[in-house]
């Protein structure tokens, strides 16, 4: 067994919302791995302010984040895009010296997927779930973190999964925050073509890295009436856990 | 219209271009993808090192290149706005009355056609897409395809209007009824009017690149040539030009290289050529470092190739010259005013475009930029939405509110989250909100059906020979090439010798008296002599045989894909082309 590890675990704001559900998950598997989980909540990175526009906004709420994070040398996140905002955009919204200290505690988050993939403890554990999914690969996990390896890897570790690849699985769902509710003729066009590649597959079960994209693409299918449900990597694997 | 989202659902409603974009679009990004990796390793990193430069060193650039052109006798004229770029080209065509007009997205930017038009001179789009979105008068939908939004039948509708009768709608019935009027209007026109895709400083050449041969009748028929682009397109040295087009043609149109790719020198005798160079903004958008790699952008397309938004929305919906990605960041860039301001929120952030960009401009990113400028210029977001943010951010600005401010919204979600809609005036908005106590059920997991998508095998990995001149054949061949040991002339032949060939393209180079466009264009057939020791790897290669006068690349016969991206070759110029290698 490898030593046990301290690490935080960020539960998003929007997460917490709507799919409270998660961290439970997120916390089983990283507790299967023999780390000692403590929890982050009630707070937010700013993506959505600061993909609308609204920096000052985006950066007074990613403040918070950062300082409930300084204790802590691990932040893990069960989204990859709210890691990427952390990773990538939040420290650029600090000036001088602040800037270079939000980097480095920005520097501490990481995906879920990556991080577990790159458990020493990973090998200990067997995954074992019978059944079919297929993966979405949200963009900011693919394109800001390449996390799409990590999630893949994961999934294939999962003893009695078939994992059927999407068509066209380099397709944004057509979520992309305030989009949705911004430009919603052009959001609804995106999920529909995302709705038709996973048709296609048969599976009734899609996973991705980002609940975002899988509330948006699971309420377009509660709204048609597809029969579809969109699970987080974590809650996967905490299922294959049991 | 006002807003991009009124144009934008306007087109989903009433035009649907996803059903014509989506499918050419989903091909053509994978085909260039196969092209690209044909090419050297490295090729992406060298364009984007050949525009870093030329951006970095724009004003030394040009002023030695104004020097090169002073020697070739070619005029220089740098316009700061878009009327005096206008006022240059009216006053540069003199008494011209009729002008051949290839594609040019800087012309578009300016409004040249329309106000050559009102000065009461008979212009003539001549690219086969640009001749047709011209009827149809909305403007071009993509940069390097201009009628891709629409489909054949729509097309003839179009030509039916300026009187041609064509029995059907076959792609190449359409192109040749075009080119046909095209040649024509060639026999007797004063000016002929091109863009150019990069003007090389240390030597004083355009590089030009059409697949048509329109532009190769544009800069050899008429008295008059005039070059209109933008400042930014000046490069180095032909090692610079070379690299652009490495990438350009791949991802733009998954082509080795275009047909015809000029390297134009001194103007023909008895001809005049000038260069108007365009700011309208440009400037501007170099001092500001969020924004100055912009200008690295070569107009491929392939960040609109590959866009979601593009492909759902379509060009049209952009209500600007430059659509897609690209579009969305230079057009409020070019006119600040805020007219176009609300074109950086037409992008779901997917990054999809940043990630294709062949010289690695951050798209995405100066799309986050523009958004922020858009807030604080006061030309988005209305005092609602500010307030709304407001109150956001004191939510979220203590754990305590925060973990309130959630719980709230878990409560509301959870009473009305199944039956409602989000609240919005979209009428066919089919979602439904989030409903947090929904427990997913395991069992789907068993209830999968039969698979339905076919997924493609991957390619299998093409068996290259070995030399150098047995790929040149191989490629050549690939573009519909004869490659023969030797060639019984015929009537009607121009059999010109190669300077020098490439393995990689199946691209023949022709320099001097052999690059002649206007035999080249006149012939049945064209026989190319190639020297197997002068075949080089890479398009960079051939930097060392340009020579120091005029140079053409042929890749292939001449062709359009301007009616659905269906290829039609044998436009302007033969269709049979043969290489005699040996």
């Amino acid at each position: 067994m490898a030593p046990m590890a301290r690490v935080a675990l960020f539960d998003p704001c929007y997460m917490s919302a709507l799919r409270p559900q998660d961290a439970g998950f997120a916390r089983h598997v990283l507790e299967a791995l023999g780390d000692q989980v403590t929890m982050i909540d009630g707070r937010c990175c700013g993506q959505p302010a600061f993909n609308s526009g609204f920096r000052n906004e985006a950066h007074s709420v990613g403040r918070e984040l950062l300082k409930a994070a300084r204790p802590h040398q691990t932040v893990v996140v069960p989204s990859g895009s709210c890691t990427s905002m952390v990773r990538h955009y939040l420290p650029t919204l600090f000036e001088g010296r602040r800037a270079s200290g939000a980097a480095a505690i920005a520097g501490r988050f990481a995906d879920f997927a990556s991080y577990v993939a790159g458990h020493p403890a990973l090998q200990d554990v067997v995954f074992k779930l019978d059944g079919v999914v297929t993966y979405h690969d949200s963009c900011h996990a693919r394109r800001e973190l390449h996390a799409s390896g990590a999630a893949l890897q994961l999934l294939g570790r999962v003893e009695g999964l078939e994992v059927r690849p999407l068509l066209y699985e380099d397709e944004c769902c057509g979520f992309g925050g305030t989009f949705a509710a911004k430009q919603p003729e052009l959001s609804v066009a995106m999920m529909t073509a995302k709705l038709d590649d996973i048709a296609l597959t048969g599976a009734r079960v899609v996973v991705s890295a980002d609940y975002s994209c899988l509330s948006h693409i699971e309420s377009g299918a509660r709204g048609i009436g597809v029969q579809l449900q969109g699970w987080t990597l974590a809650e996967l694997l905490s299922r294959a856990l049991s | 219209m006002k807003t991009y989202r009124e144009r934008a659902s306007r087109e989903i409603r009433l035009e649907r271009p996803s059903a014509t974009v989506t499918p050419i679009m989903r091909k053509l990004v994978g085909d260039s993808q196969a092209m690209l990796s044909r090419g050297p390793a490295d090729a992406r990193q060298r364009a984007s090192a050949a525009r870093a430069y030329a951006i970095d060193n724009l004003e030394d650039l040009h002023v030695q290149l104004r020097g090169r052109f002073e020697r070739r006798g070619i005029g220089y004229h740098r316009c700061a706005t878009a009327e005096d770029a206008v006022a240059m080209v009216r006053s540069l065509l003199g008494d011209a009355r009729r002008v051949a007009k290839s594609k040019t997205m800087v012309g578009e930017e300016i409004g040249l056609t329309h106000a050559l038009r009102k000065d009461g001179i008979d212009v003539l789009e001549t690219d086969i897409g640009e001749y047709i979105v011209d009827i149809e008068g909305r403007g071009p939908s993509h940069i390097t395809a201009p009628a891709l939004h629409l489909n054949r039948a729509r097309i003839r509708e179009m030509l039916a209007r300026t009187g041609a009768d064509l029995p059907d709608d076959d792609p190449t019935r359409l192109s040749r009824h075009v080119r046909d009027v095209v040649g024509d209007f060639f026999q007797d026109c004063d000016a002929g009017i091109t863009g150019a895709n990069a003007v090389v400083a240390s030597s004083g050449r355009i590089t030009i690149v059409e697949n048509e041969g329109n532009v190769s009748l544009g800069v050899s028929h008429p008295k008059l040539h005039i070059v209109l682009t933008g400042i930014e397109k000046v490069v180095a040295d032909e090692a610079g030009a070379l690299a652009i087009l490495e990438v350009l043609a791949p991802s733009a149109t998954a082509q080795p290289l275009t047909s015809f790719s000029h390297f134009l020198a001194d103007p023909l005798p008895g001809q005049q050529r000038h260069v108007v160079f365009v700011d309208n903004g440009r400037s501007r958008a170099l001092r500001d470092p969020r924004y100055r790699e912009v200008l690295k952008c070569v107009r491929c397309g392939a960040c609109m190739n590959s866009c979601p938004v593009y492909r759902v929305a379509g060009g049209l919906s952009y209500g600007s010259p430059y659509m897609g990605p690209i579009g969305a960041v230079l057009a409020p860039l070019l006119w600040p005013d805020g007219r176009y301001a609300d074109l950086p929120f037409a992008s779901s952030l997917c990054g999809r475009c940043t990630e294709v960009c062949p010289v690695g401009i951050p798209l995405h990113r100066m799309l986050l930029d523009l958004r922020a400028d858009a807030v604080k210029g006061h030309h988005a977001a209305d005092l609602k939405e500010r307030t709304a943010w407001k109150l956001w951010a004191l939510s979220f600005g203590g754990a305590t509110r925060a973990r309130a401010a959630t719980a709230f919204t878990r409560v509301g979600l959870r009473s009305f989250g199944r039956t409602l809609r989000p609240p919005g005036p979209h009428r066919d908005d089919p979602r439904l909100l989030p409903d947090p106590s929904i427990d997913h059920d395991p069992e789907l997991l068993l209830k999968a059906s039969a698979r339905r998508s076919i997924i493609p095998e991957s390619a299998i990995t093409e068996a290259l020979p070995a030399s150098l001149p047995e790929r040149f054949a191989h490629r050549a061949r690939q573009l519909g090439v004869d490659v023969v040991d030797a060639c019984v002339p015929r009537e009607g032949d121009r059999l010109v010798r190669a300077t020098a060939a490439i393995a990689s393209t199946g691209s023949v180079l022709l320099t001097g008296d052999q690059a002649a466009r206007r035999p080249l264009l006149a012939a049945g057939r064209v026989v190319v002599m190639v020297d197997p020791a002068t075949v080089v790897a890479f398009p960079h290669g051939l930097a060392a045989h340009l020579g120091g006068g005029d140079a053409l690349i042929l890749t292939g016969a001449s062709r359009t894909a301007d009616v659905e991206k269906i290829i039609v070759r044998g436009i302007h110029g033969a269709e049979e082309m043969v290489v005699v290698l040996g």
